[in-house]
């Protein structure tokens, strides 16, 4: 299970001074999440900003990282001991579909196991690795909120509920 | 799915089942904002006495009485005071609010101004888990409607009252969906709980008086202000007010979220015909977790021809708890020390850290458990499972603690066989299970 | 904490405490023992390690004592089968995945983990489990990291945020995986080594002493640290004649500086056993020729002529490192011996005009700490008064003080200042002017390139504290500032309000040579005078001693001084001798003998008595430094009555009496105005922050004999693998060693 990222990768991060760039509209999107904040408030809007971030650069990497520390006015430690925090954060480079299983009571016992075996070995690999050509992800992660309708997925921020085999397979191959 | 009341009228899910019952047109034609005109011309007080007279307890899972939290903050303080929505919803088994948050943004925003008005909270913020990131559009759309339409924003419908709401993301933790951690994560720092006292309502967000409300608690707020708190209560039992919503999932024939009131007679009644019954009809029921994974699981005999009322009172008797309402029901098929692995391995993924007997402990937990189901069972496991969870229950820094141990501790005690017949046998080379 | 006094009791025991005190300290102090690792005094309270649960009655759970603030009649239990199986299982759970590598632990002997298992004895280890493993490895130069034995106290985390403001390491992960690291796993900060010392566990280990020896095979030797002149109390670990380390005076308890040391005083002390310490007294016999190594006898009979020789037209230069021990002998040979008053202290900012005009007393850094305005006018404290800087940031942070900095550069603490007056470049003289005579907030204002009403602002905010106002005074003012400064605090003081001066001087003893030897000319002046020069020390300038027909130097290394010496005498560094120091706040500390001097080295005033007794004349004190410290205090005002006994508790330091009183600044502030006028006019501003260790890591004579230096001073590179010493992997320069950074490959550690 991949949950927040090892540190032992975190440290091989060779950090440089590049600062991401980034459209205006994304800057202005970045602004519109620093409104929502009292002033002195700014590091609030932390984690927003980093899933822009994650959005417009795949990952959490290290030009992002140092675009948020400006941004924000914070150490780049600060941001890494956020962002390790929570299991949605990428500090490492996945696959563009992030395919997230649910994997908690509920969805385990309504038929997860046979949908991640189904995933993993038409992916040819295992929870928590990455595809080759870098397209899919595949992760085990706890109760989504679908309980009423497992087994279920999460790919991206979408959902996808009341799986079978035959879905899973459709869904896949929609992912381009 | 469904979703739907039974034993009353819809009220939670009034507009849950309409057709755009989370547009604001929609929503005002089915009577919203009324309540809100009509708190504005009751005073602070007659308000918050309303809300004691009802009876809600906070549908968060700790069901501390709404009206009396709302008593604790300090209104005449100098420091500006928030609103804070907690739309966190991670407890295994619950995906009420989800529906709430998704189909009736509205009463959502007028359950948050009425308790800003109340409370003299010019700024409210709903905390979404990340994982929900896709609902949040749908309730910036609703904001943007209220704002335009004058219900948010400066000198609301003229009242001379001024508050603007905003939507705020975790990102996949389900520790911040207890309300100090929630407090850290939305400061934008890791989601520790926080210590208490000084109690949110004091010293909350940005160390200013705050009141942290589940959805389901807010969108009850309407309700009460426009039938009045005690007939609210009424719908429900004295103790109970009101109605309440229940996530339903597992082996049942129809999962979904059903609105019963409070008191609702029986637990099994519910679950064989209401929900349909067993979802493959031969299988018995043999376990269920009644208010979402935090709470002591059920065996059979506890709920089949026990008349277990549904309500906080109702539940304890019958020797769980009511939690998030959150019902996970599991037929014979289930071996109960694997579910109760399964649930642990989440405690230990959610554990935030901070503190040793959580952190360690639920550690060291999914190590036995993961040795029991490769085979490596020892009898004195069981002894050693209690024991760990009686030096963490009660010791650690925050409820999640408790919450790891207690499936853990009423599992052996209600279901000893399976863990018996994981304990006594030997593994058959490859480390998969002898008697399976 | 209020001071109403209620009362408690605990195990039985009714006791007496103030309001809101913290119970755990209540019951210690009451020695009721708790155990825990989580608390530290005067950090923010945390409660994760759970070690601490007592029974209050009528309160449901066991609750964490560490958090309970005293009430009255509160009924407290702590100890009972219920609260040891609390404790117990707390120890347990912290030894589950810590690896039982005491053996190998630099921490070993020192460990409260190992301290507080071994208190209970009989420790049943019932987790058979596999342990979660994570490889050993270094976070910088100065700090290595074996994260297997961190219990997440956070006490690091603290110290880097409260005491040092750098956020420079941090919790990363959570729940079981939780580690403390850094993003890129590398430390760039002051490189303080705080984290190491409060570390209770062997986590964070200090590099530069790495594996040398156990703890308890070191002779702790409580001493006085040798680079600031904030004067910190520490423990200096010697082994045979060697020292290995430098910790804290003590790991535990709270002495004038608790824990806290800088980068300097904890790790810079590999000169004193370096092996390019002089090791004999050596001769030029002839200008341009080489020292030849001489006997001591040779080399003092030598001294003593040609001094004899020259008469009074000899200067002598005293370096502000040395003991007031040292100084007061060395002035005793000019004055006695040498017959001259051409004596100067080689201080490059030496604070002489400060300490002539006090108009209020020393603030001691305990008063810093609970303050509640200070004004801090130049100078750049993080670097080189860092305990000084560490009181500021917590006195803002943890006690709410008002903090005003005055200063041309963004100095890190501006930023947690209410008030930054952010001068011109080089015009921080003019606010001295402002304190002399608010007639002058124009003309001064006008000159620092800041708003008037700003100054205003400031004066306002002094003159309506209640409670402690601490006036810091840089030491890269001009001496006419200095003096004004001094001079017009006093009139600042109010009913309810106290005024307290704080001189950031450059040195360790600094303020000792003053005392010891009052406002002397500098060395310019008198080297410029004199024929020959007697050095104890190196000068600030060598190249003043170009065509002096004798030069002596007393050192512990050959310097750009030495090169002009035609005597070159050993002399022993501070670990090697006793004596005393005077810091900032003018505590009196002690200097003590760690170890025997290395080769034939002998303390600077023994040196000084020989020469003179072979000049025929007898410096009469006997032989030893407390008869000497005798002699100043019979001497030296403000230090009268002091005796080594009564600076025997270091944790309770004796400030010397420096003379306080009304003063007339008429003259220096005529003199500023005019200096002030005349300051260059172009009203540039700075706003570069100075990078962190920017003085701290410079090379220098002392610190460059510690190779981890010459790694900071070269920008602290990352190495290619963290799990292999830095040393291992850089040339000095910072430059990669090829070879090595070919061979570490960074891909084998998941
Ligand atoms: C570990 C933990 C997780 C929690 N998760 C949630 C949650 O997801 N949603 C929620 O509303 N309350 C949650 N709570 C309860 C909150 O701490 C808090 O009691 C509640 O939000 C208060 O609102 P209420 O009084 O309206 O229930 C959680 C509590 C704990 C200890
Ligand atoms: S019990 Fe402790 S470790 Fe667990 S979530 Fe709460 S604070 Fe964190
Ligand atoms: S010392 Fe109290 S919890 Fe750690």
């Amino acid at each position: 299970m991949v949950a927040a990222t090892p540190t032992s990768y975190t440290d091989k991060v060779a950090v440089t001074s590049e600062i991401a760039e980034f459209s205006p509209d994304v800057v202005e999107e970045m602004r519109s999440h620093l409104a929502k904040y009292p002033a002195d408030r700014t590091r609030s809007a932390l984690i927003p900003l980093l899933f822009v971030i994650q959005r417009e650069r795949g990952w959490i990497d290290n030009p992002g990282v140092n675009f948020l520390a400006n941004f924000l006015n914070l150490e780049v430690t600060d941001i890494w001991e956020t962002a390790t925090f929570y299991s949605m954060f990428n500090l490492r480079p996945v696959g563009r579909h992030h395919i997230q299983i649910c994997k908690t009571l509920s969805c385990k016992i309504m038929g997860e196991p046979e949908i991640t075996e189904h995933v993993c070995s038409k992916l040819g690999i295992h929870p928590g690795g990455t595809t080759d050509d870098g397209k899919f992800t595949v992760s085990l992660v706890e109760c989504l909120g679908s309980c009423g309708t497992a087994p279920m997925m999460q790919i991206g921020f979408d959902f996808h509920e009341d799986l079978t085999i035959e879905k899973v397979d459709k869904i896949l191959a929609d992912c381009n | 799915m469904e979703i739907k009341a039974i034993g009353c009228e819809p009220l939670s899910l009034k507009r849950v089942q309409i057709e755009n019952g989370h547009t604001l047109k929609v929503y005002r034609d089915t009577g919203g904002y009324k309540s809100l005109e009509k708190a504005f011309g009751m005073s602070q007080d007659s308000i918050i006495q309303e809300v004691k007279d009802s009876s809600l307890r906070g549908r968060g899972g700790a069901g501390f009485p709404t009206g009396m939290k709302w008593s604790f903050v300090p209104r005449d303080s100098p420091k500006p005071k928030f609103i804070v929505c907690n739309a966190d919803e991670s407890e295994p088994g619950s995906f009420k609010d989800r529906y709430l948050l998704q189909y009736d943004p509205h009463s959502l925003i007028e359950g948050m101004i009425i308790a800003g008005f109340t409370l003299g909270a010019s700024t409210g913020y709903i905390y979404y888990r990340g994982e929900y990131n896709y609902l949040i559009d749908v309730m910036d759309e609703a904001l943007n409607e209220a704002r335009e339409a004058g219900l948010l924003g400066n000198n609301i419908l003229g009242s001379g009252f001024s508050m603007d709401i905003h939507t705020h993301t975790g990102a996949g933790a389900y520790i911040c969906g207890e309300e100090t951690a929630l407090l850290s994560s939305l400061e934008g720092y890791r989601g520790h709980p926080r210590m208490k006292p000084p109690f949110p309502a004091v010293e909350g967000l940005y160390g200013c008086p705050t009141v942290i409300n589940n959805v389901e608690t807010l969108t009850s707020i309407p309700q009460i202000i426009e039938m009045g708190g005690i007939a609210w209560r009424d719908l429900g039992t004295e103790k109970s007010g009101g109605t309440k919503l229940w996530s339903i999932s597992g082996h049942v024939k129809k999962p979904g979220v059903y609105e019963l009131p409070m008191g609702y007679a029986d637990m099994e009644k519910f679950i064989m015909e209401d929900c349909g019954g067993m979802l493959r009809s031969d299988k018995k029921l043999k376990a269920v977790i009644p208010g979402g994974s935090s709470v002591y699981i059920m065996n059979a005999g506890q709920i089949l021809g026990q008349g277990v009322t549904l309500d906080y009172e109702g539940l304890v008797e019958a020797g769980s708890m009511l939690g998030t309402g959150g019902m996970m029901v599991m037929d014979e098929t289930v071996d109960i020390m694997e579910t109760t692995k399964n649930l642990t391995e989440f405690y230990k993924h959610e554990s935030c850290g901070w503190c040793t007997p959580c952190r360690e402990g639920t550690d060291w937990l999914v190590k036995i458990f993961d040795r029991i189901s490769s085979g490596g069972g020892k009898p004195s496991d069981a002894q050693l499972l209690l024991d760990i969870c009686d030096n963490i229950e009660g010791k650690s820094f925050c409820p999640l603690g408790d919450a790891a141990a207690w499936p853990i501790q009423s599992a052996i005690k209600q279901f000893p066989d399976d863990f018996k017949k994981w304990l006594s046998v030997k593994t058959n080379g490859n480390g998969s299970h002898a008697n399976n | 904490m209020s001071n109403e006094s209620i009362k408690v009791t605990i195990n039985g025991k009714e006791i007496e405490t103030a309001k809101g005190a913290v119970l755990i300290d209540v019951c210690r102090e009451n020695a009721e023992n708790i155990p825990s690792f989580c608390y530290y005094k005067d950090l923010e309270p945390q409660a994760s390690c759970r070690m601490c649960l007592v029974r209050i009655d009528k309160m449901p759970k066991l609750q964490t004592s560490c958090t309970i603030k005293c009430t009255d009649g509160m009924v407290v239990t702590t100890q009972s089968p219920e609260i040891e199986k609390a404790q117990r299982s707390m120890g347990e759970f912290l030894l589950a995945n810590h690896p039982l590598d005491c053996p190998v632990c630099d921490r070993g002997g020192e460990c409260e983990l190992q301290e507080v298992i071994f208190d209970w004895g009989d420790v049943e280890e019932r987790f058979t489990e596999k342990k979660n493993k994570a490889p050993e490895k270094y976070l910088s130069p100065i700090v290595a990291n074996d994260p297997q034995r961190c219990i997440l106290c956070k006490r690091c985390t603290r110290v880097c945020s409260e005491w040092m403001g750098e956020d420079a390491i941090e919790a990363g992960n959570r729940g079981a995986s939780t580690v403390i690291g850094t993003y890129g796993g590398w430390l760039n900060c002051s490189q303080c080594g705080n984290c190491i010392e409060v570390c209770p566990t062997g986590t964070l280990l200090d590099a530069v002493y790495r594996h040398e020896t156990r703890p308890w095979e070191l002779d702790q030797t409580i001493t006085t640290d040798v680079y600031g002149s904030d004067g910190m109390q520490l423990s200096i670990g010697s082994r045979a004649g060697e020292v290995h380390r430098i910790v804290a005076r003590d790991r535990y308890v709270n002495g004038l500086n608790g824990e806290f040391l800088d980068v300097k005083a904890r790790f810079a002390h590999e000169f004193i056993n370096h092996k390019d310490r002089i090791k004999t007294p050596m001769i030029r016999y002839s200008k341009g020729g080489k020292l030849i190594p001489a006997t001591w006898d040779a080399a003092i009979k030598h001294v003593a002529e040609k001094l004899s020789a020259h008469g009074s037209n000899v200067a002598v230069v005293v370096s502000p490192r040395l003991t007031n021990e040292s100084i007061a002998a060395l002035g005793l040979f000019a004055r006695d011996a040498v017959k001259t008053e051409n004596i100067a202290i080689s201080d490059r900012q030496s604070m002489a005009a400060f300490f002539e005009n006090l108009s209020a007393p020393l603030a001691t850094h305990n008063d810093i700490r609970y303050a509640q305005t200070i004004v801090l006018i130049g100078g750049d404290a993080e670097e080189e008064q860092t305990y000084t800087a560490k009181q500021i940031r917590q006195a803002v942070r943890n006690g709410g003080a008002k903090l005003i900095v005055v200063n041309d550069t963004p100095i890190r603490l501006s930023s947690k200042a209410s008030v930054f007056i952010h001068a011109d470049i080089s015009t921080v003289d003019a606010f001295a002017l402002t304190l002399a005579d608010p007639g002058n907030d124009s003309a001064a204002a006008e000159k620092l390139g800041v708003d008037a009403g700003l100054l205003g602002e400031v004066r306002n905010a002094l003159i309506e504290t209640q409670g402690d106002v601490i006036i810091m005074c840089g030491s890269d003012l001009s001496a006419d500032a200095q003096a004004v400064i001094a001079a017009s605090a006093g009139s600042i003081a109010g009913d309810g309000r106290r005024v307290l001066l704080h001189p950031l001087p450059l040195y360790n003893n600094s303020v000792g040579a003053i005392d010891m030897l009052g406002n002397t000319g500098s060395e310019e002046m008198v080297i410029e005078k004199a024929k020959a020069v007697y050095v104890a020390g190196s000068l600030q300038d060598p190249e003043l001693l170009q065509g002096k027909d004798f030069v002596v130097v007393q050192e512990l290394f050959e310097t750009e001084t030495t090169e002009y010496a035609d005597v070159v005498l050993p002399a022993a560094s501070f670990a090697e001798v006793d004596g005393t120091f005077t810091n900032n706040a003018g505590n009196v500390q002690r200097v003590r003998k760690s170890i025997e001097p290395v080769h034939q080295a002998k303390p600077d005033w023994m040196i000084a008595r020989s020469i003179a007794a072979e000049m025929g004349v007898d410096l009469d004190f006997e032989p030893s430094a407390s008869t000497l410290f005798k002699m100043i205090a019979d001497s030296v005002p403000g230090y009268g009555g002091l005796r080594y006994p009564a600076l025997k508790d270091e944790s309770a330091p004796v400030q010397a009496k420096h003379d306080v009183g009304p003063r007339d600044i008429s003259s220096y502030a005529g003199a500023l105005q005019k200096w002030v006028e005349e300051l260059g006019d172009d009203s540039q501003k700075n706003f570069e922050p100075p990078v962190i260790g920017h003085k701290l890591h410079r090379l220098t004579t002392m610190t460059s004999k510690t190779p981890q230096f010459h790694l900071l001073a070269n920008g602290n590179p990352k190495p290619e693998n963290l799990l292999v010493a830095p040393l291992a992997q850089f040339e000095l320069s910072g430059e990669p060693k090829q070879e090595l950074a070919a061979a570490v490959r960074v891909g084998d550690r998941e």
